[in-house]
């Protein structure tokens, strides 16, 4: 799997400081709720598609692990289409598809594409520990908020989702050996899935807080250095003017 | 004076079970002791007691004559304790990361944060697999990640927990060569196993734990005898010798 996954290479994008980056991903997420006319949807997108390469991501790899989106995109025109009081393009005496509901779905389309390509460029040129230290850096001016408990919390929490689909699927394959597809009751189901998971979570967990204690965790760490070059600064002043752009 | 003294030590839970239950031994420095005993007998519970992961019930843990829990941080850098499954260890995104957890919680500036990694990953070997995300190394690799996590707090005395379960031929010896290469260089290892055949033959003391409690203490060549009265396996076949019993050749 390689969509939203951290991919080493070396490139402007992945050396960019991660408040900026983090700043930038608001932009563009900004861009994608205020677009209406199709310019608005293109200039994201064609800048992010320019990043992508620019990073060297795999993009027909990319492409092909976002099929499961093209469905959701998918349904959501049909959906639109058949639903949305307007215009009639075609006419059945079952449903009519209307002009308005057609553009409805693909504006959703544009949206969800440029939220899905702008997590695909960060999170693939952003190591999560870079986007912990960000996070802790933007909370650290705001009271009564711990900022370095938050950013141990969200490293561990994305540490722990892959190794918890492993136990999922290794606890399911197990009951599966033992004919437990067999059982129809899906609330019976889930509660072997659910009860054996969640026990192992919690053991897991255990083991986890002693290996952090073991190693001195403390709240008060080394803090994170950041350096911002000029680079940095141009590539979010792409963002902002593609904002702009959008806004305007 | 020994580097680590254990006083009567005793551990019940608060179900009442007894972990274990008056443990008393004194570990020189420099020393390979091999600890072992079967399942439930108290292993793993005697060496969280000796970085203060678990506080005694009874008894106490001295280091260089201190009782441990006077500096709790300065125990925890003085002895390293590695996991018996490094996955629950390791708490990085990339292996560089998972080394500096250590020095960061003490708070050492960046600089010498990155020194400290830099010279624990190539202590073990890893350097080259200093951006890699931690899952995608092997058994081996991923125990050694461990001991690198451990040796970036400079201990002085190294715990390993089952260091060779799960793992393959491959994977044991490079563990194995590690632990040699942590003892020659003046580190004192504590090593927990019931797989005495892979490891006894460069230890210089074996003791042996039984229904929490410690029942035998000596030279490997006296105490291997009375190993399996206690529901550890025999390794020795007739005429074996103890230095035999190693998987390095």
């Amino acid at each position: 799997m390689t969509l939203f996954h951290y991919i080493h290479k070396d490139t402007v994008l992945h050396r960019m400081d991660g408040r900026l980056k983090l700043a930038s991903l608001l932009l563009f997420s900004l861009a994608a709720g205020f677009a209406s006319d199709l310019p608005d949807y293109l200039a994201p997108l064609s800048v992010l598609i320019c990043s992508v390469l620019l990073a060297k991501l795999p993009f027909t790899v990319l492409l092909k692990e976002m099929r499961f989106f093209g469905v959701i995109i998918l349904i959501v025109i049909v959906v639109n289409a058949f639903t949305f009081p307007g215009d009639p393009i075609l006419k059945s005496p079952f449903a009519s598809i209307s002009r308005q509901g057609v553009i409805a779905g693909l504006r959703f389309a544009g949206r969800l594409s440029i939220v899905l390509l702008v997590s695909t460029v960060i999170t693939g040129t952003t190591p999560l520990t870079r986007f912990r230290d960000a996070i802790e850096w933007y909370l650290r001016p705001v009271p009564f908020v711990p900022e370095a408990r938050v950013a141990t919390m969200i490293n561990l929490t994305f540490l722990l989702i892959p190794v918890l689909l492993d136990s999922f699927k290794e606890i399911r394959n197990a009951q599966n050996s033992r004919c437990g597809q067999l059982r129809k009751n899906p609330v019976k189901r889930m509660k072997y899935l659910v009860f054996p998971l969640l026990g192992q979570t919690l053991r897991r967990a255990d083991e986890i807080v002693n290996a952090m204690e073991a190693r001195c965790y403390s709240e008060v760490r080394t803090k994170a250095t950041f350096k911002c070059k000029k680079t940095d600064w141009f590539l979010l002043a792409i963002s902002f003017a593609v904002f702009l752009f959008v806004l305007l | 004076m020994p580097v680590l003294e254990i006083q009567d030590l005793t551990h019940v839970f608060p179900d009442g079970a007894v972990a274990i239950a008056e443990i008393n031994l004194k570990v020189n420095a420099g020393e390979f002791l091999v600890i072992a005993g079967p399942n439930g007998s108290g292993k793993t519970v005697l060496a969280l007691h000796l970085n203060g992961l678990l506080r005694p019930t009874r008894g106490k843990v001295l280091l260089d004559g201190e009782p441990i829990d006077k500096n709790i941080i300065a125990a925890r850098k003085k002895v390293g304790l590695v996991f018996q499954d490094p996955d629950n260890q390791i708490v990085g995104q990339t292996v560089a990361e998972d080394v500096a957890f250590g020095p960061e919680n003490l708070n050492f500036p960046p600089a010498q944060v990155g020194m400290i990694v830099k010279e624990s990953l190539a202590a073990v070997d890893l350097s080259q697999f200093a951006t890699r995300s931690p899952h995608a190394l092997s058994g081996g690799e991923k125990r050694k990640l461990a001991i690198a996590g451990i040796l970036a707090m400079k201990p002085k005395i190294i715990v390993f927990d089952e260091p060779f379960t799960g793992l393959d031929y491959p994977g044991v010896v490079q563990v194995l060569k590690e632990i040699l290469r942590l003892h020659k260089t003046g580190h004192t290892i504590l090593l927990i196993t019931h797989e005495l055949e892979k490891v006894l033959a460069h230890a210089d003391r074996l003791v042996i734990m039984h229904k929490g409690r410690l029942v035998a203490d000596g030279k490997p060549e006296s105490v291997i005898y009375r190993a399996e009265s206690y529901g550890v396996r025999m390794p020795l076949k007739d005429g074996e010798k103890v230095s035999a019993l190693t998987w390095l050749k």
